[in-house]
């Protein structure tokens, strides 16, 4: 099992009082999987995305990725982890805007010491995946919005990553680039990557073969995907 | 993370904010220019005043007859004091313990002519020993040794100022010069001396390089003294082995001196070597102030580094989350910081120091005050900015650090 939740819990403390995200979850999904996680806003599916990415962690419960369990992590594990396991795609792209596409795309290789010459190898092999191989030496602010979430893709791509953790990827696109970025999705998904979505639009949740709707911090439903968009 | 690449970050974020670089690297670079500055005009001033002494001769001890009014004169001598004499020297040297040479000058204004040219000049008569305890040496001929003295020979030495003077392209050594009414001939010039700019003691201040030397016996035999009352001798020059025991030996002849003059205060004795210490000392406040102020300015410049770096952050806050989303650890991004803000205060240090160089060479081409820039000061003064860069970095590095990556990552 890639990923294994158990029991998880997630309380933000607002003053003295604790505010109760997520009640209790148990989740697994398997490598290769290509899972849409929904909800209405405050369904705690960020909350989840952040623990999911270990951007964040439970307040109770355990979740194991790769069978460590990442709840008992400190700091530098949790970004080792990050570096080595997860593969963000953000709504906002997040790219570093006074570096241009290979340099972001190299970023995460710096941190986990890889030597100059093989970052740029891995790096170019990853925008050739989102077919991006033109614009390599173009700033952020100097690419649309479908390239920039390209370059945002094969970063997360470079290091060959457990899962692609996808907050709202196609929310800042228009729907033609939106289903153009989805396709490529597919493809990485044919390609063997596990794929976890996170969106409100059950249009884009379609596109994923399994579909899990968070209501009240609890998960609702979890079923198979019957009507893909292929 | 390699080192490398913070430093080639570090470098972008300089290059990429150069106004901004510029003006927060200005509190180090002034503060750095003030340290090489003010060290380089302190070490001038060491430099002079050691030369200074060294031409008085650091083993020294120099004893000198007081200048005094005709009237103060007679009165001293009315009280049975006879003024410095060669005899004082002999007992000097027979009672003092560690005397390794002594030397006595007589001294008198005079002209000295040559053909048509006349110069007015201090004939000086020595004993052999004076011109090398006072590390005089000659560019031409001899000095005055040993048989010049016991035979009274009718010669001398010239300053460099006044052999210039007569004997433009001429070979001087072997000329004839006349002073008074006794003609000398010329047997040795020496090297031009500093000038003497500052009274010590019984010193004078004076042009050293129009003095004539010749052999205090001679002097003593054909020179009339300007006064009838005038000492023998004005100066005693005593050498003595060990620079510890310099003290010792100026109260042992002070006491001998007291006796032998009846009390009488009309002699003054310099140390030197004493001399030197005590300025040094008083040097070494100046010293401390002047490096306190430094010090403040570069703390200034440290604190105008921290300011920018605390606001650098919180400007980048979204690109840390960015950064921490991707694998960076914290120590990843207090590297990152710090590393930023010792490239701007290592800047600032190179530019601190070229400028501070260059205001020393100015000092020294636009006033008198000599400068001298020891490697060692532009060392502490680079190395001192360094760590201003990391001391005051390292707090802004470590907000950065502590951003949550879950909270930075979303923050607009």
């Amino acid at each position: 099992m890639l990923i294994e939740i158990r029991e998880l819990k997630k309380n933000y403390s607002l003053g003295s009082s604790e505010i109760p995200v997520i009640h209790g979850i148990n989740l697994n999904i398997k490598k290769n999987e290509y899972v849409a996680i929904m909800g209405p806003s405050g369904s705690g599916k960020s909350t989840l995305m952040n623990i999911l990415g270990c951007l964040d962690t439970a307040s109770s419960g355990h979740y194991f990725l790769n069978n460590v369990d990442v709840s008992t992590l400190d700091d530098d594990a949790l970004s080792i982890m990050r570096n080595k396991e997860i593969g963000f795609i953000f709504q906002n792209f997040n790219l570093l805007p006074r570096l241009n596409a290979i340099q972001n795309v190299e970023l995460p290789l710096i941190y986990s010491g890889t030597p100059a010459h093989e970052r740029r190898e891995k790096a170019l092999q990853a925008l050739e995946k989102v077919t991006l191989t033109d614009r390599i030496h173009h700033k952020p602010n100097e690419l649309s919005g479908g390239q920039r979430q390209r370059v945002a893709i094969a970063r997360a791509l470079v290091t060959n990553p457990g899962i692609l953790l996808a907050d709202e990827p196609t929310g800042a696109l228009d729907s033609k680039t939106g289903i153009e970025i989805m396709r490529l999705f597919d493809d990485l998904h044919r390609e063997g990557n596990t794929i976890i979505l996170i969106t409100h639009e059950q249009e884009i949740a379609n596109y994923a073969h399994r579909n899990i709707y968070l209501k009240d911090g609890l998960i609702h439903s979890d079923q198979l995907n019957s009507q893909q968009n292929k | 993370m390699q080192y490398g690449e913070n430093i080639r970050l570090a470098l972008k974020g300089l290059t990429d904010h150069k106004f901004r670089s510029f003006l927060t690297m200005l509190g180090i670079i002034f503060g750095v220019a003030s340290v090489i500055t003010m060290l380089s005009i302190g070490e001038g001033a060491k430099r002079e005043a050691i030369a200074k002494y060294q031409d008085l001769g650091v083993n020294n001890i120099i004893i000198r007859e007081k200048s005094l009014s005709d009237s103060e004169l007679e009165d001293v001598r009315a009280k049975f004091s006879q003024g410095l004499s060669i005899q004082d020297a002999r007992v000097i040297q027979e009672i003092v313990p560690g005397v390794e040479k002594i030397a006595s000058q007589a001294e008198k204004s005079s002209d000295v002519k040559y053909n048509d040219k006349s110069v007015k000049s201090t004939i000086i008569g020595i004993t052999p020993d004076f011109l090398e305890m006072m590390n005089y040496s000659v560019q031409e001929g001899y000095l005055i040794n040993e048989t010049h003295y016991e035979k009274r020979l009718k010669v001398c030495v010239l300053g460099a100022g006044i052999a210039a003077t007569f004997f433009k392209g001429e070979e001087p050594v072997g000329q004839m010069v006349k002073i008074e009414d006794q003609w000398l001939e010329v047997i040795g010039v020496l090297n031009t001396k500093s000038l003497f700019t500052e009274t010590v003691g019984e010193l004078a201040a004076r042009d050293l390089n129009t003095d004539v030397y010749v052999p205090l016996s001679l002097f003593l035999n054909r020179f009339t003294p300007e006064n009838i009352l005038a000492s023998q001798i004005q100066q005693i020059t005593v050498q003595i082995n060990n620079s510890d025991k310099l003290m010792e030996a100026s109260r042992i002849i002070d006491e001998i001196l007291k006796r032998h003059h009846f009390n009488n205060d009309d002699y003054g004795i310099v140390i030197p070597f004493e001399l030197l210490k005590q300025e040094e000392k008083e040097r070494q406040i100046y010293n401390i102030l002047l490096g306190a102020i430094a010090a403040i300015s570069l703390l200034v410049g440290g604190i105008g580094i921290m300011n920018i770096m605390l606001a650098t952050v919180m400007e980048r806050t979204r690109e840390i989350g960015i950064r921490r989303a991707v694998g960076a650890r914290k120590v990843d991004i207090m590297s990152q910081f710090v590393t930023e803000s010792v490239a701007i205060s290592i800047t600032g240090g190179i530019i601190g120091v070229l400028i501070g160089v260059l205001l020393a060479l100015t000092v020294t081409l636009f006033t008198d005050i000599t400068t001298f820039i020891k490697p060692y000061s532009v060392l502490v003064a680079f190395s001192f900015s360094v760590i201003v860069g990391v001391s005051f970095g390292y707090l802004p590095a470590k907000n950065a650090a502590n951003l949550k990556p879950v909270d930075s990552i979303r923050h607009e």
